[in-house]
């Protein structure tokens, strides 16, 4: 039993119904190993964020705009407490038409991209500062926003479908989405992302993590990764909770792979004037 | 780290790469590394995406001198076994046929025994296939080898397979008659009978068919024929009943009897009450109707039951003989359940006068007293043979003879 009275609680947001399925599994998971864990779900981000900062839970399970946001307000104090393997090395990839010679942001100048949810890190927020970032004036793009997972920060996957299907009917020259949901589109055999191809490819940044406030207690903490760390994708009883998470491996995190977010997030007012980094 | 060299060709994502990569990546222990052909700079970066989603890592990628050609991608395989189970064995010598015929008694060969106990909560793992951790977990109640088995089984499932028939085409129904009146009531009153009590012998079986533990894979496929004969049984003698547009009755008594039988627990009892005793005494009485019918319709569905009964019958004795043999004190079980059942027909007081009736007049297959005699003869002659066969069948089970008779003396007079 946990020598804390009230459980450490563990705050997701609810984008798909299997989100109960897998805290379920790990819920169970740490009490067996003597941690008293409990979780609740959120409907989108920022109220998870706000129930962070607030102290309704101890640890949000964030995706990195979430985390960001919740960084800045902490002044860069918040604590990351463990990130998915598929976390680290994140990356966006810009998908056109095959055989489009496309081969860099550049190309886009007068051309048409479309882009996720405009809360999506990695196919909204993060392809236009990586525009900037290699001269193109945004102005001289067209955006074709699909705004359909907003609050979930894109993790439904849904806007990012939109994007795919808008570049294989030729509405937009090019589309940003995520790397692993291209190869999850291309697995699943996604009917329009047959005849397109990844152009480019973006610098890696990280994804998902879990965030807490500065004055979690830090036995707690440590016990906390310790067993999220312990988790093995061999144990038949996490196998199904793992799977559905889309993790094989928990890695302790840093900051360090969030800092291109941050700039971008500042850049397009997602995040207060005052720096913090 | 030297590298496997895989050639892609053309392929990409979600056209057949990941399927090769798979598969060469699943032969290769973690941490190795694969060198990656593929045809262009567009298929080389879709791969770091997909490998960390799979759980192996891109640790380079170049393209081909001279450019322009092929990109090489460097996948490291991941730590993770995609399937939680032991690997699979090398293959083992292939199953043993016999005149061309792959016979389920050999199946096992090679592979495993027929286990005494199984698993309660084991999952559907076919013959030899190896079983992934992580299923969910089953509670079968039937788990134990002697609950279940006969050494027959295969033999017995086979002779089902081969021996199926076709309640609609194989019974001719054109020459079900016409008879006279009093003739075609009796006969149809002798089937509605027979037909009444083939509802028992399809519910009893199939009550367990969903408790087997299915690593008793023979188990499973008896009770399915089982089930199957006894439901064809329902079929052809309710259309002999139908085919002259005579109605009979379905007797309350019968009904008692057969509800007492589905009240039974135990598997190994109601083997004992329903294959031996009652589908034994149906072995008798349907070879009656068959000598006996007046018309070729119900003699041709009598026999063709009748060849199924024996089977069923078969199973039940040798099972019964087995588990006394494994385990005498089982006696005391299989008796007390006689005995229930018999106190609970205590005012079952002999066959219903009407099928006995309706069994003379098939037989007479007229109202002149002499044929009415040589027909209540025959009736006699039937009610010696269910008596004596019961014991036959009882002492061939394994009982003792003192046994026997008392287990016979109490059975239910419906005959099922």
């Amino acid at each position: 039993m946990a020598d804390h009275a009230r459980p450490l609680l563990v705050g997701a947001v609810a984008y798909h119904p299997r989100v109960v399925t897998v805290w379920e599994g790990f819920r169970e998971y740490f009490r067996d190993a003597g941690l008293e864990v409990d979780y609740v779900l959120f409907s989108n981000y920022e109220r998870l964020v706000d129930a962070l900062l607030d102290g309704v839970v101890d640890l949000g399970w964030n995706t990195n705009t979430a985390y960001v946001s919740a960084e800045a307000r902490l002044e860069g104090k918040a604590l990351v407490l463990g990130m998915r393997d598929v976390d680290a090395g994140y990356a966006t990839v810009l998908v056109a038409r095959a055989g489009d010679p496309l081969t860099g942001l550049r190309d886009l100048v007068g051309e048409t991209l479309a882009l996720g949810s405009r809360d999506s890190g990695h196919a909204a927020i993060l392809p236009l500062h990586f525009l900037g970032a290699d001269g193109v004036p945004i102005d001289e793009v067209r955006l074709l926003r699909f705004d359909t997972d907003v609050g979930k920060h894109g993790d439904t996957g849904d806007s990012e479908r939109r994007v795919v299907r808008a570049v294989a009917e030729g509405l937009a020259r090019a589309g940003a989405i995520g790397d692993a949901t291209w190869a999850q589109l291309r697995a699943e055999r996604f009917p329009e992302a047959d005849g397109l191809q990844v152009a480019w490819r973006s610098p890696t940044y990280y994804h998902c993590c879990f965030t807490a406030r500065p004055d979690l207690d830090p036995e707690l903490a440590r016990r906390w990764l310790d067993l999220l760390l312990g988790m093995s994708y061999d144990d038949p009883s996490l196998r199904h909770s793992m799977d559905l998470e889309g993790v094989k491996r928990w890695l302790p995190g840093d900051k360090v792979g969030y800092r291109v977010l941050t700039r971008a997030m500042r850049e397009q007012g997602y995040l207060p004037a005052s720096p913090v980094e | 780290m030297t590298a496997r060299y895989c050639d892609a060709g053309a392929l990409e994502l979600g056209a057949g790469l990941e399927v090769l990569l798979g598969a060469v990546l699943e032969a290769c222990p973690p941490g190795d590394e694969v060198e990656v052909a593929v045809a262009s700079r567009a298929v080389a970066l879709e791969l770091p995406g997909w490998a960390r989603v799979a759980g192996h890592e891109v640790i380079g990628e170049r393209e081909e001198a001279p450019a322009g050609r092929r990109w090489l991608v460097r996948v490291r395989r991941g730590p993770t076994a995609r399937v939680l189970a032991q690997p699979l064995p090398e293959p083992g010598p292939p199953a043993i046929l016999r005149s061309g015929q792959l016979r389920t008694a050999d199946w096992r060969e090679g592979i495993r025994d027929v286990p005494e106990a199984a698993d309660p909560g084991g999952g559907f793992v076919p013959l030899g296939a190896v079983a992934e951790a992580g299923g969910p977990a089953y509670g079968w109640n039937l788990n134990r080898r002697e609950q279940l088995w006969s050494d027959d089984l295969a033999q017995l499932t086979e002779g089902a397979a081969a021996t199926q028939w076709d309640a609609t085409r194989d019974v001719p129904w054109d020459e079900a008659g016409p008879l006279p009146d009093f003739l075609e009531r009796a006969v149809c009153q002798v089937v509605t009978f027979i037909a009444q009590n083939e509802y028992a012998a399809y519910y009893v079986p199939a009550r367990f068919m969903a408790a087997v533990n299915p690593e008793f894979t023979e188990v499973l496929m008896w009770l399915a024929s089982h089930v199957h004969d006894e439901a064809r049984h329902v079929e052809v003698f309710t259309k002999r009943a139908l085919v002259n547009g005579v109605r009979a009755y379905a007797f309350a008594s019968a009904e008692r009897s057969l509800h007492s039988l589905l009240e039974e627990p135990d598997f190994s009892a109601s083997a004992l009450l329903l294959n031996v005793l009652g589908e034994g005494s149906f072995v008798d009485l349907l070879e009656f109707v068959s000598t006996h019918a007046p018309d070729a319709a119900t003699a041709a569905a009598a026999r063709l039951a009748h060849r199924d009964e024996l089977r069923h019958v078969h199973f039940g004795v040798t099972h019964v003989r087995q588990l006394l043999e494994r385990d005498p004190p089982a006696k005391e079980k299989l008796v007390a359940a006689a005995e229930a059942r018999a106190a609970r027909l205590v005012d079952l007081s002999g066959m219903s006068q009407a099928v006995l009736e309706a069994l003379t007049i098939l037989a007479a297959g007229s109202l002149q007293p002499a044929q009415v005699s040589e027909g209540a003869a025959a009736v006699r002659d039937l009610m010696r043979r269910l008596a004596e066969n019961r014991v036959g069948r009882l002492l061939e089970a394994g009982f003792d003879e003192p046994t026997a008779r008392h287990v016979s003396d109490m059975h239910t007079p419906n005959l099922m």
